[in-house]
């Protein structure tokens, strides 16, 4: 059979050869027969004149011969996609709406699609990633002490980890890493290169990690148990996105030296191709480090204490397990390590210990921060996308039913000259496929610069966002399933009604049609359209103005000509006694530049991505539970960052290490903890317990200055001076982390483009090692903590104004098309007097309608759906009247418009002609 | 020329493998021997001739070679393949069936 399709599809591509081939064997054939009828007796002209009239007609014994060959269905639909590329060049207006409307609706759905699948659904490109299990629950970090209310434990002890691996045979593997190495960034460099210490991503982990997640290094070998054992030498595995971005994948690099945090480590690995860690980030590690070499890499001194969690724990069981055993198994464990290695005191913290359990989750997509932090945005997102595809496909379900009833006479002419039903119905589906493919390819196009920008919008300056943003193939086929559905759908059923009737009927009245215009149908479309434009200009407009809340927030601070650089004295090598000095040395250094008026360090700064908290108590009030959020700070930084001193004193170079221990609070700290009226300076607090609480005695009181995030205005704060410890503690300098400042803020005179390469400069020059982690402004790091919010919104207005894009010309294709239908009428009108004004009123009551019976349906609807996104507001509840205005006059201004257009072409019409047109 | 008689629909592919069973014959020469053998009864209609053995071609059943005839012309010469042979034992068998079982009708009424 191979054969015979070789041959059908030689012969398919060979008509030309096959022609010439036949022709000849007729040719020889007819000879033959010529011969025999000489033979016979006859003359030359008589016997070629009766060899043609036997064989018949040759043309059609070629036809027949070549149709033997069942290749003429295909050359129909070569023939068939010819004509109906042709007949969308002919309408060039009708082919570009259609195409844009497509790839518009496809590409904002497969864009948002691409960026939720791979958020949302996308498993950890790991060996078989379903029968991973995350041992807990929320996304809890970084590092955390004490019970939790809820008594579900996510974040876990060294301690821990170390009894569930021992203890649980029912684990194949179980790994455990660190979570917030986001916040902890290392500082490396190869020995014996040119190359500066810099600021990246280092995340400890457990030895059997790259076991567990069943990984084959890209190169050299993975991190063994052994590296993970005391007194091991320190190793490091490389991310392979730093090993070809900064080494060019050479593989000398193994085996090489790198100092990291100052200290001597041996690059064992390089972790393979595409793997991005245990989780989606923005800031993926680019060194993976065995938990064991922690405490003298990061100086971290919560390594092995059994009362500090900051591990997750990821692990395979054994095909069979039962889960709720193994989650019951861990739950007790968690609860014996708790009740051996801690004292609560405490009925809250006894409560809780009662509690405590874990919950085991699906593990193969990782841990899922990003899913919880972007969640519903993109679930909003893709509602909004799916809204626009929905507007778009009305509008490509009308652009159909218009031409498709404008060509009725076409067909019907076809028709009458003996065209077939079906092959007529099989044009026009060509012809709709034809144009889905189109717009579906421009839509796909569409959807990779989408995703693209995105991207860039989701994760603003991230270096590698393990994200493709190429759609998969689920996307692809959804997309094109759903524009060939509307195609076929909408383009078929007018014609196969078209073709229904009877050719004579229609070729007698298609030319001058009375009927009253469009369809219900088209106009119910129009009017679902418009619809639905409202809902997402209100939402576009409720997020914007959110925005605008957010945005408007008084902040309290100063950020103008005020740089942020972060570093991180920890990692550089410096220990707690060499602190004050350094920190001397820098203020002197920046002090130094001309144009520089303030210079503040603290270990962190107003609006960025950190918070520390503790649970406070005033001397002399009663036991209130408060907590609130703690900052170091040196003396200028108040000024530095525009924070005003309202009541008593700010920190001053007084407050050092060995003077007497104070505090600043803020406004709603004293408003929250103290009666009304009284006086908080002189007053002492601190951690709860008797020995604490005069800890600090409060000097000053300061404005609210946000911190963290501006949904946070009244939040409870105090600062203490850098170097100062609670009085009370007991706890050694050592494992003092507070002491490590974590930013320094310069305040300038005038703006300083070259700030960031001075402050690098500057911080070399005290140690190499004191690499700038980060560099901003202080109004680009603001700007960042509204990214998630900037991005719904410019998104909502976009589709917003897609919507309305979309309607619009929804309604001028209905509204035109009413008035070519009703030219003659119109003319008919107007030679009877009727006034051009009143011809375009008319027309625009029409268009007005469908607008108006839009935005009965659109308002309830919107009033309705704003429910759902309330939560996601900021300060904004119901529909603000002023939103809903703009929305509704966008929608009546733009809807007009497009009814004007075609109702000034109508008054145009000379009645004189088309009169006698008729 | 009389109206020829018109075959039985499907029999002309019978008779175009039975013409090649024993050599390979170019289209004149299958029409012509067609009409002899049955003594001028059967008149192969050149229009149905030339697609038939396009068809049967294509289902594998025979195979053209260009080859010179004895007066040194060039023609396209069809001979049986194998699977070619296989059917003409089929539609043979079948025909004497059909054929048999109308010769009893005929015999009986």
């Amino acid at each position: 059979m191979a054969w015979t399709q070789w041959l059908r599809v030689r012969a398919l591509f060979r008509r030309e050869r096959f022609t010439k081939k036949l022709d000849s064997e007729i040719q020889f054939h007819l000879e033959q027969q010529i011969a025999e009828n000489m033979a016979a007796g006859m003359s030359r002209e008589e016997a070629r004149s009766a060899a043609m009239k036997t064989f018949g007609n040759a043309t059609a014994v070629k036809e027949a011969a070549w149709e033997s060959w069942g290749w003429t269905r295909l050359e129909q639909l070569a023939q068939d996609m010819r004509y109906a590329l042709r007949q969308l060049r002919k309408s060039p207006g009708f082919t570009a709406t259609a195409v844009l409307t497509l790839a518009l609706g496809i590409g904002a759905n497969a864009a948002i699609f691409t960026l939720v699948n791979s958020v949302l659904m996308n498993n950890l490109p790991v060996a078989d990633p379903k029968t991973l299990i995350r041992v807990g629950d929320t996304n809890d970090c970084c590092v955390s002490s004490g019970t939790r209310d809820r008594g579900d434990y996510s974040l876990f002890s060294t301690e821990i980890y170390e009894r569930i691996k021992k203890t649980m045979p029912e684990f194949e593997s179980v790994a455990a890493m660190q979570a917030g190495f986001a916040y902890r960034p290392v500082i490396a460099r190869l020995d014996g290169s040119q190359e500066n210490p810099r600021s990246v991503m280092g995340e400890f982990v457990s030895g059997n990690y790259f076991q567990t997640f069943g990984l084959r290094p890209q190169a050299g070998r993975p991190i063994s148990d052994a590296d993970d054992s005391k007194g091991a030498p320190m190793v490091a595995v490389m991310s392979y996105e730093m090993w070809k971005r900064n080494y060019r994948g050479e593989a000398s690099i193994l085996g090489k030296t790198f100092w990291i945090n100052t200290k001597a480590v041996t690059l064992i690995g390089i972790a393979p191709a595409g793997f991005y860690g245990d989780r989606l980030s923005s800031t993926p590690p680019d060194f993976y480090l065995p938990i064991q070499s922690m405490p003298v890499l990061a100086n971290a001194p919560y390594v092995y204490q059994p009362a500090v969690s900051w591990l997750y724990i990821i692990g395979r069981v054994k095909p069979g397990t039962n889960l709720a055993v193994v989650q019951e198994k861990v739950s007790a464990i968690v609860k014996h390590s708790m009740q051996e290695t801690q004292k609560f005191t405490s009925d809250d913290d006894k409560k809780n210990l009662e509690k405590a359990h874990v919950v085991l989750t699906p593990g193969g997509a990782g841990i899922q921060d990003l899913r919880e932090q972007y969640g519903s945005n993109l679930h909003l997102l893709m509602g909004v996308s799916g809204l626009v595809l929905l507007i778009a496909c009305a509008n490509i379900a009308n652009l159909l039913l218009v031409r498709g009833i404008r060509r009725k006479t076409e067909l019907s002419l076809r028709s009458a000259l003996g065209a077939a039903r079906a092959r007529i119905v099989r044009q026009l589906l060509t012809e709709s496929v034809v144009l889905a493919g189109v717009g579906g390819v421009a839509g796909l196009a569409l959807a990779y610069a989408g995703t693209k920008m995105l991207l860039a919008l989701v994760f603003p300056g991230a270096q590698s966002v393990p994200i493709d943003a190429s759609p998969s193939g689920a996307v692809l086929a959804f997309a094109f399933g759903l524009s060939l559905v509307t195609g076929i759908l909408f383009g078929v059923a007018p014609a196969w009604i078209a073709a229904q009737t009877d050719p004579s009927d229609a070729l007698r009245s298609g030319a001058r049609n009375m009927a009253t215009g469009a369809s219900l149908l088209q106009r119910g479309l129009v009017v679902l359209q418009a619809a639905l434009s409202l809902v997402l200009l209100v939402g576009a407009g409720l997020f914007s103005q959110s925005l605008n809340k957010l945005q408007g927030t008084d902040l309290k601070l100063e950020a103008k000509n005020r740089y942020i650089v972060h570093m991180n004295p920890q990692a550089a090598g410096y220990t707690q006694a060499q602190l004050e000095a350094l920190y001397r040395t820098i203020e002197q250094r920046f002090h130094a530049l001309p144009g520089v008026k303030e210079v503040g360090i603290s270990l962190y700064t107003p609006m960025e991505d950190n918070n520390w908290g503790t649970g406070v108590q005033v001397q002399g009030l009663p036991h209130s539970n408060s907590d609130a959020s703690v900052v170091k700070v040196s003396s200028e930084y108040f000024d530095s960052v525009g924070t005003h001193v309202v009541m008593g004193r700010g920190v001053g170079v007084q407050d050092s290490a060995t003077a007497p221990t104070v505090a600043v609070v803020n406004e709603t700290f004293v408003k929250d903890i103290f009666p009304p009226g009284s006086n908080p300076i002189g007053r002492h607090f601190g951690a709860a317990g008797p020995e604490s609480t005069g800890d600090f005695e409060i000097v000053g009181v300061v404005e609210d200055t946000v911190y963290t995030t501006a949904r946070w205005k009244d939040h409870r704060m105090y600062f203490i001076p850098i170097m100062q410890r609670p009085a009370s503690s007991k706890e050694p300098i050592e494992r003092d982390e507070s002491l490590y400042a974590g930013a320094l803020v310069v305040a300038t005179q005038a703006p300083m483009n070259n700030m960031e390469e001075l402050a690098r400069k500057m911080l070399a020059e005290i140690n190499p090692n004191l690499a700038v982690v980060r560099f901003q402004t202080f109004d680009e790091q603001i700007a960042d903590r509204f990214n998630e919010e900037r991005m719904v919104a410019r998104l909502t207005a976009l589709f917003g104004g897609l919507a309305l894009l979309l309607a619009t010309i929804g309604l001028y294709g209905v509204t035109a098309y009413g008035v070519a239908r009703r030219a003659s009428e119109i003319g008919i009108r107007m030679a009877l007097g009727a006034q051009r004004t009143g011809v375009i009123a008319m027309v625009m009551r029409g268009a007005m309608t469908q607008t108006a019976i839009g935005l009965v349906i659109g308002v309830p609807a919107a009033l309705l759906c704003v429910r759902f996104v309330e939560s996601q507001l900021y300060e904004v509840k119901g529909v603000d009247f002023r939103v809903l205005v703009v929305s509704v006059l966008a929608l009546v201004v733009a809807t007009s418009l497009a009814g004007l257009i075609p109702a000034r072409r109508a008054a145009s019409t000379d009645p004189a002609r088309t009169l006698s047109a008729e | 020329m009389g109206k020829p008689n018109d075959l039985v629909q499907g029999t002309l592919d019978l008779l175009i493998l039975k013409t090649i069973e024993l050599e390979p014959k170019h289209g004149w020469a299958i029409g012509k021997r067609i009409q002899q053998i049955s003594c001028e009864v059967l008149q192969v209609q050149q229009g149905s001739l030339y697609p038939a053995l396009n068809r049967l071609e294509r289902k594998g059943w025979i195979k053209a070679k260009w080859a010179e005839t004895e007066t040194g012309r060039q023609a396209r010469f069809y001979s049986l393949t194998a699977s070619g042979r296989v059917q003409l034992g089929k539609e043979a068998a079948n025909w004497d069936r059909l054929s048999a079982a109308i010769n009893l009708v005929m015999q009986k009424s």
